[in-house]
């Protein structure tokens, strides 16, 4: 197992730095020169000699000035040390940009986690259990019809249907504007304004997971140690709690380490629909901006956490599982 | 007898066959024998009903979205600022029956209508605004009506003149001089404009001064005698015939014609050109020559008596009494329909209507739009057509480069194992860990800005391709796999059969039930990734339509609220298009895995 994770790791090492490659490289791609953005405009038409200066000033404080691979080895290096660069929207280094939307989106994505997974494992459990019932049937067509609408749907019938007709929460937004709150209240407003983002992220997730869950335990119901259970006299309830639902655990233990990347990752349909200041949202304005010190930190950041996930996911196997091997 | 018999079984065999039913009818075991599994897959499918529900509406989708856009198809430029947002229905041509049979004066808007009985009542009609919706007095008769971009005039029988509809911009603050006016004649709403002509010539207008650059010259006062409007300027009937444009631009609807002057008996105006009759009953037309506006038809010319304009045609009063149209015919408003003793006709926008001696009322042209139109007064079924068009064709695009990838990488990996399919894993592993949304929006937003149009719906088929096939070719490796290490490939091997017969006659059809499975839900996922991008605008942008860009301008709460047809059509259309592939891709799982079919 250790041998597996060391082997694991450097493996991640190795993609990190393709990856990183490859991001950067895109990056240069972009149209549009970052140092313009960091200078008077109206010095151009004022007092062309010092915005010359100034420009160069800026490519020269950006790096932009020396080869492409000197400039990869900098900005790795940089990476490294925990420096992430400076974002030209912000006017701040990157690092301290991204600390509050982190924040909320990983505040959004756990509620909505323990929401899906509060709703879907007694529903896909009843249903795997009165398999083919009328119920069964009900879920099934209604997970399909959840996993195929787009998110961007949902949100938009939600949002006519709570907060324009019934007008029950914010359209969009993670405060309300101009209030104060502090401590409780705070807390209270945050909440009112994360209900309709989490109630359509929730939606959106739960015709997937509710399928798997109810596809693992249907698979777990079919086992033979579950008829030696039943032919024990065991009672049905301990028979699908605690032999049928423990080891339709292991493949549902695997996707919620899967749901790691979305934590962190956000969603960058739902943020952007709500406002929701979030990562996702983040790396839509970055990009708008061509604030690019941003969107490559990001594009980084989702690439190591994606590498994490799988390696936690197979971890996870493993631990759920002592028939895993790893090797 | 025996014969046709014979040959009659023999027809219903090769039916039976084509469907893949069983032959003839035997016992269970018998039949189990003899289906072959790609026989039991069609059947297992067939009778899914979930799955078959889905095939029909996936099939009338597909066939509504590539015909109908076929055969109406969308100028992807057309826009028009007097049909914005308009919403869903054929109403616009439903006039009241108290009208129908006693009318004396009607008046065509943008998207509505008015009109007045005989007996003085006022009526309107079509796409009706709140502001439209508070009529004026119903106590009051009146004589004449005219309606405008979202406005309308009315004149009462005691020669006032009242206003409704929209009130801002001016509108509403009718001139002293045109309150204080007993003699008025005539009544023009235009667009964001009101104009009046009284009795003694003089002319006024009030409302947004910015709508039309007009300047009335001081001499014409007292001197006019009619005035028609379109969305740009505006022309004059003087008394003694002459036609005058009331503003000074060198647009060509200033190229007057110098033989007609003081000899014009009637004008009329729509926004390509300018129409004149004579009194000799020609119609001479200037301006621009769309639509072919300048091909007045042979059977007016000389009989014409009265002439009105709508946005781009003309119809003709003539003096046998018929009513005569031409110019864009794209909703009707130029097919006039075969009418006798017409006394009056009136023109606008899309729309014309004639009054008969009997006071019959009949309208031709725009009924109106059947999902309504967007903010750029585009029609959402055409845009919906092309939109699907281009979803499903991005959708299919992407999902056969990523089959084909896949397929290979796959297979290749499967097949050869070692070195080669360590390597090919772990670049799969690369291409799976980069983030899959945030990375298409990057190269849309980076490489797709130096694009054309078609260069950047092709680079969006080919990100999304070479961004989703590591799923496929894991599950392609595994099953080669399993499949490289059953008997018949070893039997296959030693008996000397070539590589490439071994791979594609006895293990890729193996693979392909597999491959075919994740095809379909991927295409699901390809329309849904597609839509997410487009409707985040790094997708395909407009002009060109997709079914997700469609939806991008409709994010603001009084879209989402008040103009329901802009988001809602698009989004059902999205939605069952991808619920019926994800249940034909489920069925044909269910099909051809047996043990999935317990579940």
């Amino acid at each position: 197992m250790a041998k597996y994770l060391l082997k694991r790791f450097l493996y991640m090492i190795f993609v990190f730095f393709i990856v990183s490659i490859l991001m950067f490289a895109i990056t240069k791609l972009v149209p549009g020169d970052p140092a313009l953005k960091m200078v008077n405009q109206q010095l151009a038409s004022t007092d062309p000699a010092r915005y010359q200066i100034a420009l160069e000033e800026a490519r020269e404080s950006l790096g932009l000035d020396q080869p492409l691979p000197i400039q990869y080895v900098k900005w790795m290096g940089n990476i490294l040390t925990g420096n992430f660069g400076f974002s030209i929207q912000y006017k701040k280094p990157v690092i301290e940009v991204v600390g509050t939307p982190m924040l909320n989106t990983v505040a959004l994505n756990l509620c909505s986690l323990i929401l899906v997974f509060a709703i879907t494992i007694p529903l896909g459990i009843i249903s795997a259990v009165k398999k083919r019932s009328a119920f069964d049937q009900a879920v099934q067509v209604g997970s399909i019809i959840g996993y195929s609408l787009p998110t961007f749907v949902i949100a938009l019938v939600f949002i006519y249907l709570f907060s324009l007709k019934l007008q029950l929460f914010p359209i969009s937004g993670s405060a309300t504007p101009g209030a104060d709150y502090t401590g409780l209240r705070a807390f209270g407003d945050y909440m009112y304004h994360m209900a309709l983002p989490l109630i359509v992220s929730t939606f959106c997730s739960l015709g997937g997971i509710l399928r798997y869950v109810r596809a693992a335990m249907i698979d777990a119901l079919r086992e033979d140690y579950i008829r030696t259970a039943r032919a024990k006299g065991l009672r049905e309830k301990v028979v699908i709690y605690s032999h049928a639902f423990r080891n339709a655990l292991i493949p549902i233990v695997t996707i919620i380490t899967s749901w790691f990347v979305s934590i962190f990752g956000g969603s960058v349909v739902i943020e952007s629909i709500f406002l929701w200041n979030g990562l996702g949202n983040t790396i839509l304005s970055a990009l708008r901006n061509l604030d690019s010190a941003l969107y490559l930190a990001m594009m980084m950041f989702y690439v190591v956490i994606t590498l994490l996930g799988n390696l936690l996911m197979d971890i996870a196997y493993c631990i759920a599982d002592p028939r895993v091997k790893l090797q | 007898m025996s014969k046709n018999k014979k040959r009659k079984s023999s027809l219903t065999l090769t039916i039976r066959r084509l469907f893949g039913l069983p032959e003839k009818e035997t016992d269970i075991l018998k039949e189990e024998r003899m289906q072959s599994p790609f026989r039991t897959m069609v059947r297992n499918f067939v009778t899914n009903k979930a799955a078959m529900f889905g095939t029909i509406v996936f099939l009338l989708i597909f066939c509504t979205v590539f015909i109908g856009s076929a055969i109406y198809p969308l100028d992807i430029n057309a826009q028009d600022t007097t049909q914005q947002n308009v919403s869903p229905g054929f109403d616009m041509l439903k006039i009241p029956s108290a009208l129908k049979n006693n009318a004396q004066d009607v008046s065509v808007g943008s998207v509505f209508a008015v009109g007045v009985d005989r007996d003085g009542n006022l009526y309107q009609w079509g796409k009706l605004t709140d502001k439209l919706k508070k009529m004026p007095d119903a106590d009051r008769k009146y004589v004449q009506v005219s309606a405008g971009l979202n406005h309308a005039l009315a004149l009462t029988d005691e020669g006032k003149v009242v206003t409704w509809g929209n009130d801002r911009l001016g509108l509403a603050n009718i001139p002293l001089e045109v309150k204080d006016a007993t003699d008025i004649k005539q009544i023009a709403a235009g667009y964001q404009v009101s104009f009046v002509v009284t009795e003694s010539g003089n002319i006024y207008y009030w409302g947004n001064p910015n709508a039309l650059t007009i300047s009335i010259p001081e001499e014409l006062q007292g001197q006019v005698d009619k005035v028609v409007l379109n969305l740009t300027t505006a022309f004059v009937l003087t008394k003694d015939g002459r036609v005058v444009m009331l503003s000074n631009s060198a647009t060509p609807f200033a190229n007057i014609p110098e033989e007609i002057q003081g000899n014009v008996v009637d004008i009329a105006a729509n926004d390509r050109a300018v129409a004149a009759v004579t009194s000799d009953g020609q119609v001479y037309v200037w301006g621009t020559n769309d639509y072919g506006l300048f091909e007045v038809p042979a059977e007016v010319q000389g009989k014409a008596a009265a002439i009105a304009g709508g946005r781009f045609h003309f119809t003709v009063l003539t003096t046998d009494k018929t009513a005569v149209s031409w110019g864009n015919d794209t909703y009707g408003q130029s097919s006039a329909p075969a009418l006798t003793n017409v006394s009056s006709i009136d023109s606008g926008y899309f729309q014309s209507y004639a009054i008969d001696e009997n006071g019959n009322l009949t309208g031709w042209g725009l009924k109106g739009y059947l999902f309504g139109t967007d903010h750029y007064g585009r029609d959402i079924v055409l845009r919906m057509l092309a939109g699907g068009r281009m979803t499903m064709t991005i959708g299919a695009i992407a999902v056969i480069i990523s089959t084909i990838l896949g397929v290979i990488i796959g297979g290749i990996s499967g097949y050869y194992g070692g070195w080669i399919d360590n390597l090919l894993m772990r670049f799969t592993e690369i291409v799976m860990s980069l983030p899959f949304l945030p990375l298409a929006i990057v190269l849309s937003a980076v490489v797709g800005n130096r694009l054309s149009e078609v260069g950047r719906i092709s680079m969006i088929m080919v990100i999304l391709g070479f961004l989703s096939w590591p799923g496929l070719a894991r599950l392609v490796r595994a099953q080669v796999l399993s499949a490289r290490e059953q008997e018949y490939v070893t039997a296959a091997k030693a008996m000397g059969i070539r590589e490439f017969t071994l791979i594609f006659r006895h293990i890729l059809p193996n693979v392909i039930t597999v491959v075919i499975v994740n095809t379909t839900l991927a295409f699901a996922t390809c329309l849904l990734t597609e839509s997410s991008l487009s409707f985040l605008g790094f997708g395909v942008v407009e002009p060109n339509p997709t079914w997700g860009n469609m939806l991008n301008s409709a994010q603001s709460s009084d879209v989402i609220q008040d103009m329901w047809w802009r988001w809602v059509f698009p989004s059902i259309a999205l939605s069952l298009a991808v619920i019926s592939i994800n249940l034909i891709g489920d069925g044909m799982r269910d099909a051809i895995d047996p043990k999935s079919n317990e579940r």
